[in-house]
């Protein structure tokens, strides 16, 4: 899941301060399973808002309000309506959200009230840890379940590096060096001689270095483009 | 179930309407008015005993009566029988009764008859009584028919004033009449009215005249002075008339209607007071508790003896020839006593009393359209209520045969349902009959470890030495304390949490946090109730605000703390505290707090958010207090640490507005200790003082 934190209240505030009417918009998917940004935080932002500004002598509404999720039109239209009565959405979506809403608000501007931190896990209650990076092409089958791009501080393929010391990373003691895991979980598995084979530069075209990611599925969209013809040839609009 | 055009907003507990469709907690499933019991315990434990009164008459007229004399199914249903012992739910009625008498008295008023309907009730017991009130609740017309001169039916003239004081009896009544209800006592039907004439002047009518006469018994010698039946006696003593006993009494019978004869007779003077009955001490059908009552009152039972004939010596009673029973039930379970015929004995007696079963008077139903079986009861549709004649109705123990008080309650709010759909043109058949609810299952054996052991709270009595000489009632009533203490034992069965599926992410924080194993998440988060202890820890913490609780949600008090907290004065001298009090103990009674400190009684600290901290200062609050019982007195466990952690996140987060996290403090108190909260409070209030009052404009 995508994972977030708050953002403090003093970056907030010098977002927010000129507006009169704000909804702070929780997401009541990733984000609010990490207790960054779901309903239940989005209040507890606004309520924050409202005593920086009493604080601050400043008249401003402020109200809360949550969706399942940010990034599908469905859930969010049918309170569109109710969003578009301020002139300030502060989105507590992660920066998908946060994107996806801003395009459909027309003249109100929407603006972040999280920060869109990484692709994590829940271990425990509380905790988070990144091991994804959304690189676009996987080479977890290769390195024992453990990803080098996510987890090695220098993404390297092919480690570890000198600065791997006891099972940690030199950058910080907190850090667990992500190719002594591999190696420690490939010798478990049985399969440490795979490492012996060097992998090869990758292409980073498929990460963010190729620009801006899109998918589109042919077979739905085949569909979708089929109905949607159908109900225009039929007179309506979808 | 009253019918649901009796029930005024006032009388609905909050979560109401989501607890209706959720399984009963066992208590009120055992009612047969399913009294929401866990309901009123609840507001017993938060100190607002009026409140809790209205739980229970919202389904029950004879409240007080059942405070009284009520054989409680519901203790006997009580889930703490796993951990320790029922909540002494009856006494606890009776605290809350008691605590009401004059808010009760300040309530009653006219119904105005909006309908262009009259109803005959015949029998003002339970039933009828039942009866009477929801149909005047509706607007209807209703006249009560008693042959007694009090209204009551056997309440009145049979159950002792020992067990039943009258004042409490006529609180109820009185309830019931000032809603308009004509009375007409001293009216036999059959004698000073006749069905007829009622049926005429009437829209409906309804027989619900109880089991009013005692059975007899056919043994030699039984006819003649010296053998009295039970309810003859019973209401001599009731009205009295001061009947004719002995010195040496003697009991025929092993019911509760045997117990108060017995139990009369021996506060009549009789110095030797015994009772004979077919079954042993385990089958009597008396209960227990009235038994062992009537045991400390030195009153002998001989079990398994079977009255043969009744000696008499110049027509002088000299005592009953008894047969040794050899079974009393047979291979059936059917009622159908065996005698070894070689067994005799001789129990020596002045004055016999036959209490072996009470059946009904319908002579007042000859000649008339309610047909009669074979057997000699009324003919009727249990689906209906109704006779065999058109619009002639039937409810309680004539139909039921014999029940309890709260049983004939039952009775009486479906016949009044059935009568008011029947004159709406419509019927109640085909609608379910209330009786069988869906009720939470035991308390798993993980959830019993988990739950501190504390013993029910003592009923207190007056000395069997003392008692035996007044019909005075006998039993002590809870004071305050022990009222708190008691109804802070209830586990709050059916209170709990419930998710709202539309918001559930399933992210299983709140199976994380449960101490009792209640969440599970599947798709979505189900909150099991035989597991759930109503603490209210999950609800704060689900992130998408997915989670309430049934009774006293949180949010009922975040809506009420800007009124709470009130108007700041600019110029106060003394900082304004929002302490939220945890409210489930004797604690309430030291919630008498300086005016500075706004009292925000929660059912447990654990069901305070971080919002509401917060939303106390917005509302303008100099500092806020979460108030919660010490490690040795809480009664949850594995919640403390969740309440810091919120606690330390609201410093945190008002540290970041700069209103100073100084200002928030999380106390703790022995729950126990009236006065606890006030040390605490006062000492906050002097740490804020200190901080500064805060200057902002609202």
């Amino acid at each position: 899941m995508i994972v977030g934190s708050q953002k403090p209240i003093e970056e907030i505030w010098e977002m927010v301060k000129d507006f009169k009417k704000i909804l702070v918009f929780g997401c009541n998917t990733c984000v609010a399973i990490c207790h960054a940004g779901g309903e239940k935080e989005a209040e507890t932002i606004a309520s924050m808002i409202r005593m920086r500004a009493a604080e601050e002598g400043r008249d401003i509404l402020v109200d809360h309000m949550g969706v399942m999720r940010h990034c599908e039109p469905e859930y969010f239209d049918p309170v569109m309506d109710e969003v578009k009565k301020y002139d300030l959405v502060l989105s507590t979506a992660c920066g998908v959200g946060v994107n996806f809403l801003s395009d459909r608000t027309g003249n109100i501007p929407v603006y972040p009230g999280i920060n869109t931190s990484f692709y994590g896990a829940v271990p425990e209650p509380g905790i988070f840890e990144e091991l994804c990076a959304g690189c676009g092409d996987c080479i977890l089958h290769m390195t024992g379940g453990i990803c080098p791009i996510a987890r090695c501080s220098k993404t390297l393929m092919n480690g570890p590096c000198g600065g791997t010391n006891k099972g940690k990373c030199e950058i910080s003691p907190d850090v667990d060096c992500a190719w002594y895991l591999i190696v420690e979980r490939m010798k478990k598995l049985g399969t440490l001689e795979k490492l012996s084979e060097v992998l090869p530069p990758r292409n980073w075209s498929t990460s963010r270095d190729g620009g801006p990611r899109r998918i589109s599925l042919e077979h739905i969209r085949a569909y979708e483009e089929q109905e949607e013809k159908k109900s225009e040839t039929s007179g309506g609009k979808r | 179930m009253a019918p649901q055009e009796t029930r005024t907003e006032e009388t609905k507990p909050y979560g109401a309407e989501v607890k209706e469709t959720r399984p009963y907690s066992p208590c009120r499933a055992a009612c047969p008015a399913h009294t929401d019991v866990q309901a009123y315990v609840g507001l017993i434990a938060q100190g607002r005993y009026t409140e809790a009164f209205e739980v229970i008459r919202s389904v029950n007229p004879i409240a007080s009566v059942c405070s009284m004399i009520c054989h409680h199914p519901c203790e006997q249903a009580c889930r703490r029988c796993a951990v320790d012992e029922p909540l002494a739910v009856r006494h606890l009625k009776r605290f809350a009764v008691e605590q009401s008498a004059d808010y009760r008295r300040s309530k009653r008023k006219l119904i105005p008859q909006t309908k262009n309907k009259n109803i005959a009730i015949i029998g003002s017991g339970p039933s009828g009584l039942t009866a009477a009130n929801d149909l005047a609740e509706l607007g209807y017309g209703v006249a009560v028919y008693e042959r007694h001169p009090v209204l009551g039916g056997m309440l009145a003239s049979a159950i002792p004033a020992y067990r039943l004081p009258r004042e409490m009896l006529q609180q109820d009544i009185d309830d019931v009449v000032a809603k308009g209800v004509e009375v007409r006592t001293n009216c036999e039907i059959g004698k000073d009215v006749h069905l007829e004439d009622l049926i005429k002047k009437h829209d409906a009518v309804l027989i619900a005249t109880g089991l009013s006469q005692s059975r007899s018994l056919n043994i030699p010698g039984v006819e003649g002075p010296g053998v009295l039946l039970a309810i003859p006696f019973l209401e001599d003593v009731a009205f009295d008339r001061k009947p004719v006993i002995g010195n040496k009494v003697l009991v025929i019978g092993g019911g509760n209607v045997a117990i108060d004869v017995a139990r009369t007779a021996r506060r009549l003077g009789a110095a030797n007071v015994s009772m004979v009955c077919l079954e042993s001490a385990e089958e009597m059908p008396a209960w227990k508790w009235e038994v062992d009552e009537a045991l400390e009152e030195d009153i002998a039972i001989s079990h398994r003896w079977g009255p043969m004939a009744v000696r008499r010596k110049d027509g002088k009673v000299e005592g009953l020839e008894v047969v040794k029973v050899m079974s009393v039930f047979d291979a059936d379970g059917r009622f159908n006593p065996s005698f070894d015929n070689n067994q005799t004995s001789f129990i020596e007696a002045d004055t016999i009393i036959i209490t072996i079963g009470q059946m009904t008077n319908f002579s007042f139903l000859k000649d008339s359209p309610v047909k009669i079986d074979g057997r000699g009861r009324i003919e009727w549709n249990p689906e209906t209520q109704m006779s065999s004649a058109e619009g002639i109705f039937v409810s309680g123990e004539v139909v039921t045969g014999p029940g309890s008080a709260i049983a004939a309650v039952a009775s009486g709010h479906r016949v009044a349902m059935a009568i008011h759909l029947y004159l709406k043109g419509k019927t109640i058949e085909g609608l379910p009959p209330e009786q069988e609810k869906e009720k939470i299952a035991q308390l798993p054996d993980s959830v019993v470890e988990k739950i501190n052991r504390e013993p029910r709270l003592k009923i207190r009595h007056i000395a069997p030495e003392v008692r035996c000489d007044t019909f005075m009632h006998f039993e002590i009533g809870y004071d305050e304390e022990e009222a708190l203490r008691e109804a802070g034992r209830c586990r709050g069965c059916g209170g709990g949490a419930v998710v709202d599926t539309k918001k559930c992410m399933a992210c299983l924080t709140c199976q994380r946090i449960c101490p009792y194993g209640a969440p599970v998440v599947t798709s979505v988060s189900e909150i099991r109730p035989e597991y759930c202890q109503a603490c209210g820890l999950c609800a704060p913490e689900c992130p998408g605000g997915a989670i309430s609780m049934v009774n006293y949600d949180v949010r009922e008090i975040r809506n009420s703390l800007k009124s709470v907290i009130g108007k700041m004065d600019p110029n106060r001298d003394k900082p304004v505290i929002a302490a939220f009090l945890c409210t489930h103990h004797v604690g309430v009674k030291g919630f008498d707090l300086p005016g500075n400190i706004r009292k925000v009684p929660v059912h447990c600290t654990s069901r305070v958010d971080i919002v509401d901290m917060l939303k106390a200062f917005e509302c303008g609050a100099d500092g806020v207090a979460v108030v919660r019982c010490d490690e040795g007195s809480c009664k949850y466990r594995g919640i403390n640490h969740r309440v810091a952690a919120r606690v330390g996140r609201a410093k945190q987060l008002i540290g970041m507005v700069g209103i100073g996290a100084g200002r928030i403090e999380l106390l703790s108190v022995n729950s126990a200790a009236k006065d606890a909260y006030r040390t605490v409070c006062d000492g906050f209030s002097d740490r804020i003082k200190e901080i500064g009052l805060r200057t902002v404009r609202l």
